[in-house]
């Protein structure tokens, strides 16, 4: 007699957005190499250390909460990602890139050096694997460049980076220094003054994570 | 660390066989046969006669297999030109199967073991529609109940002869199952060590699953004797002359002419699906700890509650597939969360079809 090892949880997966574009390119970039797991849609407020039935219970309303299927915008999607950290640890890692919010003109540039809070025991430290830096929309920028990192997943990264099919997709960079560029091209704008996106940072050995809003503001510039 | 590399041996690439039925609306069975006067009244006429499930003026519906008639000679047809005799649509028909399962102009289609069978000039074809399937036949499923003009056969079942043989006959890169007297893939006299094939005519034809398509013998159709195992269709052959076969072969499947009762058509078709399969653990102590906003207070990046100091608790409810440069090129939710923590671990089998 045998029965099912039912200790194995099987998932499909769908690809993203951009997983489908690197499919299409067809030049090995869409290769799986490592994974993450994520936790986009638990409230840990939920989480009760003081439930009156005892610790089984103290996960009680995460458990069986129904979970929503997957979103296939990379951008959308592992937000929240877990982070392997020695235990005992009181303040986990937290980014700090200097801006709450970046605005920049039609053709204006700007470097941002990422630092992390609170990781390996120093209060402000810059991760040795760098950080990893996606723009919702690779359109609105004329350059996007990672520094400072030389590892090999790094250049390939950074090769062709702000190279773009004309559609709204992101771009991945790893650095320890980001500079970029705003965008040139007018028609992007269309009747609208002002271009939006997001900015999201990652530290490659902390986890740690941080959106920022980047709005382009139309200068009408002449080619 | 919020990433972790997989290894080689995480990565496993499965290959599985699907079945289904062939028919419209998933049906097991094919019992009811409608044409298209449209259809056949147009171009395509002479070649072949398009067999619907339902009236072909409802907008249900769908063409399930088509039935062509093939003649070497151009019998059953009206010459193309007629200055040019033996050339007819029905030729065209046979040259068309046999530049595609002999892949040699100079072979002939042999109905049953070469011994026995008998070297025909004609063939009824039919051939399953294009959408009706994904891949190929499944060899076995068959059961084509025909019914009988001959007087001495009320009916005649018809499937192919997978299940009695071990290895299928191959002309080129075609795979072939003769078409037997029997059901399920097993001919009705197999237990007496027969084949099923006709006594005098060799096999009923061949059953070609790779490319969807049964060829019938029409020497074994045509038989009208007590012992032939025939049905008497009355295949017209005559030169330049519409012969309309394929309506002959329609009559006897949807049960208009002879025994009316009891016609049948089973198929179901099969699909091999290559998946890939990854394993994705977290070790003991990995990932017990979380970038998500709630699990901190404040914007020092203190832990929400002291409890998580030393007992962590995550759920991870997602897992995110990345390639070497960080981009996330597929993703996986789970059908609830899993708690983790720092005494256990989590083993995921993510499941890639594309």
């Amino acid at each position: 007699m045998g029965y099912l090892n039912n200790a194995v949880i099987t998932v499909d997966a769908i690809l993203t957005t951009k997983g489908r574009e690197l499919l299409a390119r067809n030049d090995g970039s869409f290769r799986i190499t490592q994974f993450a797991l994520g936790d986009d849609e638990i409230d840990y407020t939920l989480y009760n250390p003081n439930h009156p039935s005892g610790s089984a219970y103290y996960g009680e309303a995460i458990d069986n909460m129904p979970l929503l299927e997957a979103f296939p915008s990379e951008l959308q999607i592992m937000k929240y990602k877990l982070t392997t950290l020695p235990r005992g640890t009181a303040k986990l890692p937290v980014l700090d890139l200097g801006y709450a919010a970046i605005t920049l003109k039609q053709g204006a540039q700007l470097s941002i050096t990422p630092q992390t809070l609170n990781y390996l025991g120093n209060e402000q430290t810059f991760e040795t694997s760098g950080y990893s830096v996606t723009i919702g929309d690779i359109r609105l920028l004329n350059t996007f460049v990672g520094q400072g990192i030389q590892s090999e997943s790094a250049i390939q990264a950074n090769q062709n980076a702000t190279q773009t099919i004309g559609t709204s997709v992101s771009k991945t960079i790893i650095g320890t220094q980001v500079n970029l560029t705003a965008t040139t091209v007018n028609t992007l704008f269309g009747a609208n003054s002002q271009l939006r996106t997001t900015l999201t940072v990652t530290g490659l050995d902390s986890g740690a994570r941080l959106t920022v809003p980047i709005t382009i503001t139309r200068q009408s510039l002449t080619s | 660390m919020a990433f972790k590399r997989l290894d080689p041996e995480d990565f496993v690439v499965s290959s599985d066989s699907v079945t289904s039925t062939v028919w419209s609306n998933n049906s097991p069975s094919l019992n009811t046969y409608f044409t298209s006067s449209t259809q056949t009244e147009g171009s395509s006429g002479p070649y072949y006669l398009s067999v619907y499930q339902t009236s072909s003026a409802l907008d249900t519906a769908a063409v399930q297999f088509q039935i062509a008639y093939a003649n070497k000679n151009g019998g059953g047809g009206v010459n193309f030109d007629s200055s040019v005799p033996f050339l007819s649509p029905t030729t065209t028909i046979y040259g068309q199967y046999r530049t595609l399962i002999l892949e040699d102009e100079n072979s002939n289609f042999i109905w049953g073991e070469s011994s026995t069978g008998s070297a025909d000039n004609a063939f009824y074809v039919i051939s399953i529609e294009r959408a009706r399937y994904k891949q190929s036949l499944l060899p076995g499923t068959i059961n084509l109940v025909l019914s009988s003009s001959n007087d001495d056969l009320q009916k005649l079942s018809l499937t192919d002869n997978s299940g009695m043989v071990t290895l299928p006959t191959y002309y080129g890169t075609q795979r072939i199952y003769q078409m037997i007297s029997g059901s399920d893939g097993v001919a009705w006299n197999a237990a007496s060590g027969g084949t099923g094939f006709t006594p005098n005519s060799g096999s009923y034809g061949w059953f070609c699953p790779d490319i969807s398509t049964i060829l019938l013998n029409v020497a074994s159709l045509d038989d009208n004797t007590p012992t032939g195992g025939g049905i008497n269709i009355q295949t017209v052959s005559g030169s330049d002359s519409f012969g309309n076969n394929p309506a002959r072969l329609y009559n006897h499947i949807s049960g208009s002419v002879g025994n009316t009762t009891g016609n049948v058509f089973e198929l179901n078709s099969q699909e091999t699906i290559t998946s890939d399969y990854v394993f994705v653990r977290a070790r003991n102590n990995e990932f017990n700890y979380t970038e998500n906003p709630s699990f901190i207070s404040g914007s020092t990046g203190e832990v929400i509650y002291p409890y998580f100091i030393n007992n962590p608790q995550t759920f991870p409810t997602t897992v995110g597939m990345y390639n070497d440069s960080n981009d996330l090129l597929a993703v996986a939710k789970l059908s609830k969360p899993i708690q983790k923590d720092f005494t256990k671990e989590a083993l995921v089998r993510v499941k890639l079809d594309f």
